[in-house]
């Protein structure tokens, strides 16, 4: 599991293995300036990041 | 000093399961267990009576049950409530706690229960109720009456100390709030404290901290290529309307919606229900919360097999953490039974 959150530190103190910082605490997967193309374009990049993080072995939490 | 006793149906000798659809029933003397703690408090001058109802009745008409305990209470007037000992019975440890709580709230006299500290009816104690610790089972039932008479003699004298002592040796520690007037101001004995840890002196906080417990943390198994992706939210994002009533905070629960065949979240089909964060910018583009349409172009390039056909979601704000842990262990279950080699899970 990969948590996108702009909390990461909550996230180290609870535990959670993979974190990836987001965009605000109100839409951590979202770039409400942005014409919607480009919206979409900057979220698949972070998504992508997210995947890659699920693809990385970890022991202990980690901020990608 | 009047006493009354709420029973179930077996303590209460009408009879074994199949009377468990009893309904309430008043009885003007000690019954059973009644009897051996009216016994003991024989020098009070006591009077002692009995509530008696069915562990069904109780969960499945809990308003006409509690209506009809209020009746007792108002021909009976007691000074003292007393429930159980439900030792680990489940739905007799729950009706003790409801009526306890119900009783100490709404009639102002000492409600006192018994349970095991496992009884889930020990994390439905309203405040103020007193929860006799017993063990799991009727084996410590004489040690546990023993108890419930003890603390009658102490609530009659009144002395303080001794209730407090009482119930830290004796009660099931069950967290309450309580106001207590302290020697400084809040903003005081935040630099008290901002000092204090400065200097490298030692400092307490006034806030009990939740201890996390530490869990595994699993890797992927085999290649992202061939795993199934599940997303999942805290952000309270549900179909328009709320049609389940997910809670706004101090959620209780969580939901799965299908996502099966759908591109991406519109404006006006979707919505967040969550206090905790300005859910408006979500609300005109769900994808900012829930990244279904970034989700769909990595999946038609192959980067996973498949997004899975449900995203989950509950409520992150104002919650207690063991609640959700259970939504946390639930929802995982879920994935797991589903097949699901990997979550993306999106936190405000």
């Amino acid at each position: 599991m990969v948590v996108i959150t702009c909390l990461s530190n909550v996230a180290t103190q609870v535990g959670v293995g993979r974190i990836l910082g987001g965009s605000k605490f109100h839409y951590p997967v979202g770039q409400p300036e942005l014409p919607p193309e480009e919206e979409l374009r900057w979220r698949v990049g972070l998504v992508e990041k997210g995947l890659c993080a699920l693809e990385t072995p970890v022991n202990e939490p980690k901020v990608f | 000093m009047k006493v009354l006793h709420y029973l179930n149906q077996f303590f209460a000798q009408i009879g074994g399961e199949e009377k468990a659809g009893h309904e309430v029933l008043f009885i003007p003397r000690p019954v059973g267990v009644g009897g051996v703690i009216e016994n003991t408090l024989k020098d009070h001058d006591v009077e002692y009576a009995t509530v008696a109802c069915g562990d069904n009745y109780f969960h499945e008409e809990e308003e006409k049950a509690l209506s009809a305990i209020r009746a007792a209470l108002e021909q009976f007037q007691p000074d003292f409530f007393i429930a159980g000992p439900a030792f680990n019975a489940g739905r007799y440890g729950l009706a003790c706690a409801k009526v306890c709580s119900w009783v100490r709230d709404n009639w102002r006299i000492p409600a006192i229960t018994g349970m095991h500290e496992d009884n889930p009816g020990s994390k439905e104690i309203g405040r103020h109720v007193f929860v006799i610790q017993t063990g799991a089972s009727a084996a410590s039932m004489q040690e546990s009456l023993r108890r419930f008479s003890l603390l009658i003699e102490r609530l009659l004298v009144g002395d303080d100390t001794a209730i407090e002592n009482f119930r830290a040796e004796h009660c099931l520690p069950i967290p309450r709030r309580f106001t207590v007037r302290s020697g400084a101001p809040d903003y005081v004995r935040a630099a008290d404290l901002l000092l204090a840890k400065i200097q490298g002196l030692r400092y307490e906080s006034e806030i009990p901290q939740v201890e996390t417990k530490q869990h595994p943390i699993p890797n992927l198994t085999g290649n992202l290529k061939d795993a199934t992706v599940a997303l999942v939210t805290e952000g309270g994002l549900v179909p328009k309307g709320n049609p389940d009533r997910l809670e706004s905070s101090r959620g209780s629960r969580y939901f799965k919606y299908t996502i099966e065949g759908r591109e991406d979240f519109r404006q006006g089909e979707f919505e967040a229900m969550h206090t905790g964060y300005d859910t408006s910018t979500v609300d005109k583009d769900p994808d900012r919360i829930v990244p279904l349409d970034a989700m769909r172009v990595l999946e038609k390039g192959k980067r996973f097999k498949k997004l899975h056909d449900h995203y989950f979601v509950t409520t992150g704000t104002g919650a207690m953490p063991s609640k959700m842990e259970e939504i946390g262990a639930g929802i995982a279950e879920e994935l797991a039974g589903s097949g699901v080699g990997a979550v993306i899970l999106t936190a405000t």
